[in-house]
């Protein structure tokens, strides 16, 4: 689809302010990107959105390129490029703009009491977004004992590279879906 | 070797320790060098050690061998337990914070990590690293997605990487979690700071894993909570110093 001044405007006008509501990260404006993309703007089907939604999830990095894989769908590069700004750059300034902010404070006792009380907090949510990655198919034993094993190994024998344990796991899953199932 | 430069060395190893940052004892002398003559920061723990170019490299790295998602426990790897860029606590603290902001909590954390080393321009190498690499990278995926769409092994690989990939996100939160609690029970001898840690990260798991609240009003209960039982029983006032040893 040729790239036409309208879309690219209306791809900015809709990213851009799901920059700054997605508070919590990349899930937390998920369903609405699919509203936008699907039903308002007509740019694909609902089978599309998912297959994108999921090839974000796997390929490497942020989750969140799924923003940019929509812009790439709906209008080649420079699409991607517009939607990558739109939707990056804003909350990335307000981070930029909290962390100075909270830096100024650094040495004060609040700014340390900030910082631990975060921390657990931190570590919850951690666990909890494994949790909830698991829990998709919770009847599913394979991914939690993959999961448990690839943890397992890591806090064991730290000088093993994550990849190799991702790549050696990926393996035995397809092997065990194709062969033991 | 003229003489500067071995005592420039010392000074820099003093420095970093006195902060209680972690420090890489096989940094070499040029990286001193060079960490000297560049912009001093006001408010970062650590000298800066890292070139633009290296951030942005470092983050392209993080961001395209992060299979399966969980760029965060790529970054803990890296930044914290391998080149101590950051420390630990600084790490959690900044993850938390990261969290609960607008924004993917991956590109936060490199906006964060990347001003903490080397202020504005350093926070842009960061998130371009992060961005850029990868970008070209799912969309290259998608293409070829495409291509072998029908091909039902390739579903179960990717599918097997992301399961592997939680994997590395619970071992990162086992490794975090044992530090905010060590850090709690150091500071002062009675176990409460590190009990009402563990009853916090507790909460926020069943909170928002298992009985699935919302995230952001669950966190914003949480958090005065929390943060006002750190505040009643403080780390020590060297709780940083915890990390030059990990």
């Amino acid at each position: 689809m040729p790239a036409d001044e309208k879309t690219l405007v209306t791809l900015a006008l809709v990213f851009a302010p799901l920059s700054l509501v997605s508070v919590g990260g990349g899930p937390a404006v998920i369903a609405e990107m699919q509203h936008q993309a699907v039903i308002v703007n007509q740019w694909m089907t609902q089978r599309e959105f998912a297959d994108l939604f999921a090839l974000a999830r796997v390929a490497p990095g942020p989750g969140t390129l799924l923003a940019t894989l929509i812009g790439f769908a709906v209008a080649g590069w420079l699409g991607a490029l517009v939607v990558s700004v739109a939707f990056f750059l804003p909350s990335t300034l307000v981070a930029y703009a909290a962390a100075s902010m909270f830096n100024r404070w650094r040495g004060s006792a609040w700014h340390a009491a900030i910082a631990a009380g975060l921390s657990p907090i931190a570590v919850g949510l951690v666990f909890a977004g494994a949790f909830a990655i698991l829990a998709i198919d919770r009847g599913d034993l394979l991914p939690w004992g993959l999961a448990l094993a690839v943890a397992a190994v890591r806090l064991w024998r730290p000088a093993v590279h994550p990849l190799l344990l991702v790549g050696v796991g990926a393996m035995i899953f397809t092997c065990a879906r194709l062969f033991v199932a | 070797m003229p003489p500067w430069r071995g005592r420039s060395k010392t000074l820099h190893l003093r420095y970093a320790v006195r902060r209680g940052c972690a420090f890489d004892r096989k940094r070499s002398v040029s990286d001193t060098r060079k960490a000297r003559s560049s912009v001093p920061r006001a408010d970062a723990g650590a000298p800066p050690a890292v070139g633009l170019a290296q951030l942005f490299l470092l983050f392209s790295q993080l961001g395209m061998s992060s299979f399966g998602g969980n760029v965060s426990a790529w970054m803990h790897r890296e930044l914290v337990q391998r080149r101590h860029l950051i420390g630990e606590t600084e790490f959690i603290a900044a993850l938390g914070l990261c969290r609960i902001m607008p924004g993917a909590t991956v590109v936060n954390l490199a906006t964060v990590v990347g001003r903490q080393l080397r202020g504005a321009a350093g926070a842009t190498a960061a998130v371009l690293g992060l961005l850029v690499g990868p970008s070209l990278l799912v969309v290259a995926f998608a293409l070829v997605y495409r291509r072998f769409a029908e091909v039902a092994a390739f579903h179960l690989v990717l599918e097997g990487a992301a399961s592997a990939s939680v994997g590395l996100m619970i071992a990162m939160g086992v490794s975090i979690g044992a530090h905010v609690v060590r850090g709690g029970r150091q500071a002062n001898r009675s176990l409460a700071a590190p009990a009402a840690a563990l009853a916090v990260m507790a909460a926020t798991f069943v909170l928002i894993g298992v009985a699935r609240f919302p995230m952001v009003p669950t966190v914003l209960c949480l958090a005065p909570v929390s943060i006002g039982a750190a505040y009643l029983w403080p780390a020590s006032r060297r709780g940083e110093a915890s990390d030059a040893g990990g």
